[in-house]
């Protein structure tokens, strides 16, 4: 628990984050404390723009996460046998690659 | 006693029996009890050696031995443990609806704009803990609620069922999200909670229900009838084709009488 809220993610990067699960099955906590976990007001303050939305389901599907990219890249997380901190550290490497690229190139523009 | 003598000054041997020096030197006069560390005696120090602390060693060590199993460990002699379970116990039973969210933390202004808003509609914003939780439900008939309590959750309750205005408000906020509810002993998903905030109010359902029974009671006397009523209206009106045959031609009475009168 103490370490997922530790894993700080950037999430500049990323343009909206929907996770999808169905509370009735049992594999759904590691989805459910991710979600907790990205609502943390840390994590929010980086990017106000990013949309986090809660998909509520009864029909028995597997617990998802579904991560759009600003730059159109698309990261689906399928959480029912992920831990928690999986989730956030693979989220949070590719955010940091993102961000050093975007920052690559915006050194590249203005030398 | 002598005072014990430090190395590097032997004993003045008495010159003759009987004749103990009347100063007995001690070098840098420092006494028995100093401030700083000072070096024991050899005898002293032989017998603290030998009087040293050997602690008991039993003949087997305890990792040899089959372990040892702690039954309960945990249990709930914890008086304020005792005290949630039974809130939780009565929360259950005086309210007609649960609903159970997923709570993400929340700035603390808008958890008291949430509160008031539900207050409102006589909706109530619990918060227990899972490991409390748990252990009512699953010794009450709600065990399919079990898999609902994992990480971090928030009780409304109401003794009303006014699930339209509860959704409304829940939708004006992202960060709690509703996954399931009770209501009237009715495990219910989200799903199932949209429809039933779709559902008319009790009172226009039964006014619905009413009317559609009573329809076809109110048809019976009219199809018991239908049949005698068919035979009056048809013989009224044999009977006035009668009364008009007669009027228009009185000249023939006995011969259009005949032939309708063996019909």
């Amino acid at each position: 628990e103490k370490m997922a809220s530790k894993i700080h993610v950037v999430l500049r990067p990323v343009k909206s984050i929907v996770v999808r699960f169905c509370p009735f099955e049992s594999n759904v906590e590691s989805t459910r404390n991710f979600l907790g976990c990205i609502n943390h007001k840390k994590i929010q303050a980086t990017n106000k723009n990013c949309e986090v939305t809660a998909d509520v389901r009864h029909d028995g599907s597997e617990p998802l996460v579904d991560v759009m990219f600003v730059d159109g890249d698309r990261l689906i997380m399928k959480g029912a046998n992920l831990t928690t901190t999986e989730m956030l550290t693979a989220l949070g490497t590719r955010c940091n690659a993102k961000e050093i690229k975007e920052e690559q190139k915006s050194k590249k523009k203005s030398p | 006693l002598s005072s014990p003598l430090p190395s590097g000054l032997s004993l003045p041997v008495p010159l003759s029996a009987g004749w103990l020096p009347a100063l007995q030197l001690v070098r840098r006069g420092s006494k028995a009890v100093t401030r700083h560390w000072k070096a024991m005696h050899f005898q002293r120090q032989k017998l603290m050696a030998v009087t040293e602390y050997v602690a008991p060693r039993p003949a087997i060590p305890p990792r040899c031995l089959p372990p040892k199993k702690e039954a309960e460990v945990v249990e709930e002699d914890n008086g304020y443990v005792r005290l949630l379970q039974r809130q939780v116990e009565e929360a259950f039973r005086d309210n007609r609806m649960i609903a159970v969210c997923q709570y993400n933390s929340m700035p603390g202004e808008d958890m008291v704009l949430l509160r008031h808003y539900l207050r409102k509609h006589n909706i109530e914003v619990k918060f227990f803990l899972n490991e409390i939780v748990r252990p009512v439900l699953s010794q009450s008939k709600y065990r399919n609620l079990l898999p609902l309590f994992v990480a971090r959750n928030i009780l409304l309750v109401s003794r009303e069922t006014k699930a339209k205005e509860m959704l409304r408000v829940l939708k004006a906020v992202p960060q709690v999200n509703l996954l399931g509810a009770c209501i009237d002993d009715t495990i219910l998903s989200r799903q199932g909670v949209e429809n039933f905030a779709k559902l008319p109010s009790l009172e226009v359902a039964q006014g619905q229900a009413v009317g559609a029974l009573s329809l076809l009671p109110s048809q019976t006397s009219s199809l018991l009838q239908r049949s005698s009523a068919h035979l009056t209206a048809l013989l009224d009106q044999h009977i006035r084709r009668l009364q008009e045959g007669k009027e228009e031609s009185p000249a023939q009475p006995s011969p259009a009488q005949s032939p309708q009168g063996a019909h």
